[in-house]
């Protein structure tokens, strides 16, 4: 195995784990001119840390809570592609970047399924404009310091760098729960040379090629191609910004109906539409029960997989979906290793960063006419064969997996009432059709995540014009 | 119990106990896909180790032939054959596979890449070996030699795959 020595002043931060800050605010720029901006990436990328907001790097967040002066916010930066056009690279750098970065995320939305309600017509229009050039995220301690720092970005913007064209808030919620009720973000890939960021599993390490650009991935033989020149690709990632509108209302009406259609818990029926109960504990650790006796650890809550293996000390043995259905969203997400199209259950790994946004939910005011949802952005080293694979072949169809046909995730599927359906094995088994989606898109970005290697080469460059191939 | 999937052209098909009440497939375009590779082989002497190579390996053990441990990995795969044409001039791998070709091909040649790499090496117009290292130019090497062929392709079960079959029929995988 090789001895990595990951430069982590050189990685952006919100790669390598989620601040856990309670508050963020997603700018979305576009670049006006370009000597203007490029030196306002040198003041975000400056190795000066002292002269105010400046993009978080892993070395500032490697220790839980973080070693030093505990930062009250954090900053990073990506690019569309339209983006690094818009700063002048060369059009040979543009090319070598993936296909499907290239092509942007409005006009992938039907790979991955945003189709009628959640296609790009539907989306914050700013999103769908290719003046959509730079995300520019700050997450913040407070309300207060989230409005400080935005203000300090968007100084530093106006003298003719960009112009904001959009914000994208976002807030946790009380208890740390996601709008659907559920406690999330427990399981993450755990990347070879740093440290964990979700809860143990009992999974191979994610070589950090699968999150990095410039270092083997799991793949045998293989390096995912690095954007040219290489101080602009390396130790740089992508991610999938996502704007997920969640219709809270609709699904707890439809845990009501089914449940006393089916005779089944309203609880349970939550559990095995996920395959966790709300409070996290797995249904294939606790089939039964969200309070088994004895607890179940916090550190353990992700220590299973459906099929028996040699990793995990307990014989979990699923393959039929008794415990959990094969077709809950926590076993299409991330299928373990249980046999699936491709043998790649443990292959598609994704490191997702997300805050809810909108008013927590109400039961007593269901129709508050307030939207609400998840503020997400989808990091690895290939867009197409970790977020776009997941959602096209996981999460939006069934054929990956025994006896799901073309189904969807019940939880954040692309589901029409004519087609939807959700099968719960058992003694009893439970049919569910008619059902719509939960989940709409109302936006998305495909976002190059530099590292300040990269920013400062960009920061570099000269020229108002392109300097050609 | 297998769960039979919904419908391609809208409608529901009832379904009982024992299944679907059958749906004439004609309707339906199938699951599976067709490839159809057939690769020049670079010389008589080729044809010769090439098929040397291949007996050997198919006259392997089950468990040990390294061509149906990654096939059964897969698990998309439902049939494969190889078979020698035009006077020994060609070869050609005929299978029957599930869903979408490109983007399982990162999973593909993870498992069945130096498989590949064995077969590739005898072919006149190989792609850059070994396939591991270089994965898109295998990808276009594949399609530019698969044949399929004439539309529309036959399937007696249009919608199940092969992990759907190896549930239903109780096989482990």
């Amino acid at each position: 195995m090789a001895d990595l020595d990951l430069d982590l002043d050189d990685i952006q931060g919100l790669i390598v784990r989620g601040y856990r800050k309670p508050t963020a605010r997603h700018l979305l720029l576009r670049i006006d001119r370009r000597e203007a901006f490029r030196a306002m990436l040198g003041d975000l990328a400056t190795e000066d840390r002292a002269s105010g907001p400046y993009i978080t790097v892993a070395a500032d967040w490697i220790d839980k809570p973080p070693a030093g002066v505990k930062a009250t916010h954090c900053v990073n930066i990506g690019f569309s592609y339209e983006g690094l056009k818009a700063l002048g690279l060369p059009s040979s750098s543009l090319e070598s970047f993936p296909e499907e970065f290239g092509q942007g995320a409005v006009a992938r939305a039907a790979e991955v399924g945003d189709t009628g309600p959640s296609a790009p017509e539907h989306w914050a229009p700013s999103l769908l404009s290719p003046a959509a050039h730079v995300l520019l995220s700050v997450f913040a301690d407070s309300p207060e310091e989230l409005e400080s720092v935005s203000a300090d970005l968007r100084g530093r913007a106006g003298r003719g760098a960009a112009t904001e064209l959009d914000r994208f808030d976002a807030r946790a919620l009380p208890g740390e729960v996601a709008h659907f009720g559920y406690r999330d973000g427990l399981a993450q890939p755990t990347i070879e040379g740093l440290p964990m960021a979700g809860l143990p599993d009992p999974f191979p390490l994610s070589p950090p090629g699968e999150f990095l650009l410039g270092y083997p991935s799991q793949h045998a033989g293989f390096t995912f191609p690095v954007p040219e020149p290489e101080a602009l690709g390396r130790n740089g990632s992508f991610g999938a910004f996502r704007i997920l509108e969640q219709d809270v209302h609709a699904f707890e009406r439809f845990l009501t109906e089914e449940s006393e259609r089916a005779g089944i818990d309203r609880e349970l029926l939550a559990a095995k539409i996920v395959g966790r109960w709300r409070n996290g504990v797995p249904l294939t650790m606790s089939p039964d029960t969200y309070s088994p006796s004895p607890p179940i650890p916090q550190e353990q809550l992700n220590c299973f997989d459906y099929v028996k293996t040699a990793a995990v000390e307990q014989d979990y043995d699923d393959p039929k979906g008794l415990t959990c259905p094969v077709g809950a969203h926590i076993r299409r997400a991330n299928p373990r290793s249980q046999p699936v199209a491709g043998g790649g259950g443990l292959t598609h790994r994704i490191v997702r960063r997300g805050l809810p946004y909108g008013p927590p939910y109400d039961p007593h005011h269901p129709d508050d006419g307030q939207e609400r949802g998840l503020v997400g952005m989808f990091i690895g080293v290939s867009i197409r064969d970790q977020f776009e694979f997941v959602m096209s072949e996981w999460l939006n169809d069934g054929i990956f997996a025994a006896g799901l046909g073309r189904t969807k995730d019940p939880l954040i599927g692309a589901n029409e009432p004519h087609e939807s359906r959700f099968a719960i094995p058992g003694t009893t088994p439970v049919q569910m059709a008619g059902f719509s989606r939960f989940v709409t898109t109302r936006g998305g970005a495909y976002c190059f995540l530099p590292s300040m290697t990269a920013l400062r080469h960009m920061a570099d460059q000269t020229g108002e014009e392109v300097t050609g191939p | 119990m297998s769960e039979q999937p919904g419908q391609e052209q809208g409608g529901q098909a009832s379904t009982t106990a024992a299944g679907p009440t059958p749906v004439a497939p004609a309707a339906e375009k199938p699951i599976q896909s067709p490839l159809t590779l057939v690769m020049p082989i670079a010389s008589e002497e080729a044809y010769q180790q090439l098929s040397q190579t291949l007996l050997k390996v198919q006259s392997l053990p089950a468990e040990q032939n390294p061509i149906v441990s990654a096939l059964t990995k897969i698990a998309t795969v439902h049939f494969a054959r190889f078979v020698f044409l035009e006077n020994n001039t060609r070869l050609a791998v005929i299978t029957t596979y599930d869903g979408d070709f490109d983007k399982y091909i990162m999973d593909f040649v993870d498992h069945i890449g130096d498989v590949f790499d064995m077969l590739l090496q005898f072919m006149a117009d190989a792609p850059p070996l070994p396939v591991r290292e270089h994965r898109q130019e295998f990808l276009d090497y594949v399609r530019s030699h698969d044949l399929r062929g004439i539309e529309p392709f036959y399937s007696a079960y249009p919608q199940s795959t092969v992990l759907d079959i190896l549930q239903a029929t109780g096989a482990s995988q």
